[in-house]
């Protein structure tokens, strides 16, 4: 029987949007976040509003916790975890709700400046107007093709947390539907 | 075909985000027997008017609702999550 050979292959982590250069002009600007941590949370369906007792769960920093449907939240970070970090926070978690970790499984995306209603509006139907979608809102929502969970986390900033193997399809997506707003600037430039 | 649906979670939104399962029957009892069965199934009506089925928000809330909608009119009456209609917890 032949010897199996194993070859000289090394695995290692790599970015989902490390090939991806950030975008930046005067209306529009994208950039890839941390590949942080992100827990999702599920409550027992019909239960309380868990987000005051997550939020002390994530030590008060804005937007950390952010809804995801029915009785569901993320809690969502930029430093990266260890494992001991991520049973931390289940074990922190209010009886009732179980805690998924899904750190490598999802990847946020930044997108700013004054067109950025204009720019997500292309790809999405949800009401974007600050009166129905105020800062700390969040909800998932088709963006072109894909499925993303959109929170908005200040006046003309939104972030987009999509699984990982749709990351560099949504940034390809993002950089042509703000085309228009880049070229402008350049045009002024 | 209705365009937007009205999801009691998410807001009104294109029905390019759900997908659609079918008519929302009653369901026989196990014992109801084969001909009822059948029927629950296999058989559909096609009626011209008020129809109710079940859609998924399978790129939003991932909920599943009932639409009630006009098959004639294109229009959407409401939507309630499946659950609620059952008495459970939405």
């Amino acid at each position: 029987m032949p010897e199996i050979q194993i070859p000289a292959f090394r695995v290692a982590s790599r970015a989902a949007l490390g090939s991806k250069t950030a975008l930046r002009s005067a209306g529009i600007s994208i950039a890839a976040l941390p590949e942080g941590h992100v827990i999702h949370v599920l409550g027992e369906a019909g239960g309380p509003d868990l987000a005051p007792l997550l939020r002390e769960v994530t030590g008060g920093r804005p937007h950390a916790v952010r809804t995801a449907g029915p009785a569901q939240w993320f809690l969502v970070g930029d430093e990266a975890l260890s494992a001991a970090g991520v049973a931390a926070i289940l074990a922190a978690l209010p009886p009732g709700a179980a805690g998924v970790d899904q750190s490598h499984g999802r990847v946020r995306i930044r997108i700013e400046g004054p067109m950025v209603e204009r720019v997500l509006a292309k790809g999405t139907a949800a009401d974007l107007a600050p009166a129905a979608f105020p800062v700390g809102h969040s909800t998932t929502t088709l963006t072109g093709h894909i499925a993303a969970h959109l929170t908005r986390v200040a006046e003309d900033a939104f972030e987009l947390m999509v699984l990982r193997t749709f990351a560099e399809s949504l940034w390809d997506d993002l950089a042509t539907m703000s085309g228009e707003y880049v070229l402008q600037a350049a045009d002024r430039a | 075909m209705a365009s937007l649906i009205p999801c009691p979670h998410c807001g009104r939104r294109p029905k390019e985000e759900f997908t659609i399962r079918g008519a929302a029957l009653e369901r026989p009892g196990p014992d109801a027997g084969q001909a009822a069965w059948m029927d629950y199934v296999y058989l559909r009506d096609n009626p011209r008017g008020a129809y109710r089925e079940y859609w998924h928000h399978t790129s939003g809330c991932r909920r599943w609702l009932v639409v009630s909608r006009n098959t004639a009119t294109h229009d959407v009456t409401g939507a309630e999550d499946a659950a609620a209609g059952k008495g459970g917890k939405a």
